[in-house]
This record gives structure tokens, sequence and C-alpha cells, in this order.
């Protein structure tokens, strides 16, 4: 399974505030906080740690059917600023991030080796929503693919596998 | 405090993280804050900030969990208000 989630850097400056106080405490483990207070550039660190857990999200969400809004729960094992492992409750999610100047899009997967074969869709794509998850019909005579969409601000990216 | 004031202090506690104003316009107690107002998740963090300053209390982890729709975060008030 996969999932998929982009910040667009200059949206998530105007709409968020991370250096407000207690913001850090609610969302980030201590190890996290420390990653983040010991970078050279704590914002983009703030935005790649949060992309992870919201990537990671979206595939235990799929799995477990479980909805709630516990991001210290989601904890991130940080490899590189390309490369992590993400836990969720014992489970464990590996995750590739992208930083370019505008945005930061981090894909998870339920096995490292699906990174050789995720699909960009582009806009031509049939997505269906079952249960409000999204999945690609491809042709008549093949079963549904899940899909994860993640859109924010000016960008919008949908994967499968 | 009844649990329209506490509706009403709400909204205007969302107001400024809600992208679907027609969903706010209507809102009730189902209304969800993130499949129905929109309200980015890295936002929802706000909102629960907010509501811990307006109504001065602590929101913990296991509450705010929970706190995805109107109903949720009014009974989590209400508790965490009458545990004071």
């Amino acid at each position: 399974m996969i999932g998929n989630d982009i910040v667009d850097l200059a949206l998530a400056r105007k709409e968020s505030n991370w250096k407000r106080n207690r913001f850090l405490d609610k969302i980030f483990t201590k190890e996290e906080q420390w990653l983040i207070t010991e970078s050279g550039n704590p914002e983009i660190m703030v935005w790649n740690l949060w992309s992870r857990k919201e990537a990671a999200y979206k595939i235990y969400n799929r799995q477990t059917g479980i909805r709630g809004y516990f991001p210290i729960q989601i904890v991130c094992l940080y490899e590189s600023s390309t490369f992590g492992t993400v836990s969720i409750n014992g489970n464990t999610y590996y995750t590739q991030t992208t930083i370019s100047k505008d945005m930061i899009h981090t894909i998870s997967v339920t096995k490292r080796e699906y990174f050789n074969r995720i699909k960009f869709l582009n806009h031509k794509a049939v997505i269906v929503k079952i249960n409000g998850i999204p999945f690609l019909i491809e042709n008549q005579n093949t079963a549904a693919k899940p899909v994860s969409i993640s859109h924010h601000g000016r960008f919008c990216e949908r994967i499968t596998l | 405090m009844n649990k329209q004031e506490t509706i009403e202090k709400l909204k205007v506690i969302v107001k400024p993280y809600i992208k679907d104003q027609e969903a706010f316009d209507t809102l009730t107690e189902d209304t969800d804050f993130i499949n129905n107002l929109k309200i980015n998740s890295a936002n929802l963090v706000d909102v629960i900030l907010d509501i811990e300053e307006e109504f001065n209390i602590e929101i913990d982890n296991p509450s705010m969990e929970r706190m995805l729709d109107v109903k949720s975060a009014v009974e989590i008030i209400e508790t965490k208000l009458a545990e004071k």
C-alpha cells in the first residue's frame, strides 16, 4: 500500500505558525523536536517530518480503518532528508521525501521495494471514491487499484503502484 | 455554559481555518472539521491550541485523538470544564 503528502511551502508559511507556543509539543515527539531544533533549516524539517507523518497515516487509516488525530503517536525515524521509517502503533512504513524550493513531497509504502514501482497519474486518470477512499479504474476488466491523492495549495499529486 | 453557547464559541475559533463556507454556515454537531469544513490537518492543532486558550483547559492526547468533529469537541470541552 502507498500514501503521499504534499506541503506547499508558501501556503504553509501563510497558514501555519509552527513557532507558536506548544505547537511543536502537540505534534512532534521529543526526538523529532530535537531534529527540528538542531536542523540548519528548522522550517523545512518541520514540514519534512509532518509530510512523513501524514503520508504514513494515510496507509494506516486504509489498513486499519482507524481515523483520529494523534500526530504524536506517529513516530518518525529519520535516516536522511530523503529516507526514513515511520511507526504507528506497531506498524512500520517506509518514506521517501523530495524537497524543492517550493514544496515538500513524501511518499510512504509498506515495503521498501515498492518505491521502484510508484506511478504518478496524470489528469486523465479515472478515479472513483469508495467510502471516501480513492481508487483508479484502469479498464472494465481489472480490479480498482488504490490511489493516494494529496493536494495542498499549488500542488497536487496522485500516485498508485 | 450550555451546549449551544459552547458551539457558538467553537464556531468563532474554527472560522479562520475553514475552507468550506457553506459547511460552516450550516454547521451542526455532526459537522466534521476535516471532511466538511476542510480544515487543513496541520491547522487542526491550531484549533486545539485556540480551544485550550479560550476555555483555559488542557486537551490531553487521548482527547486530541477524538477531536475530529463538533460533537466530540463540545464533549471534550464540557468534560474538561467540569473537571476544573
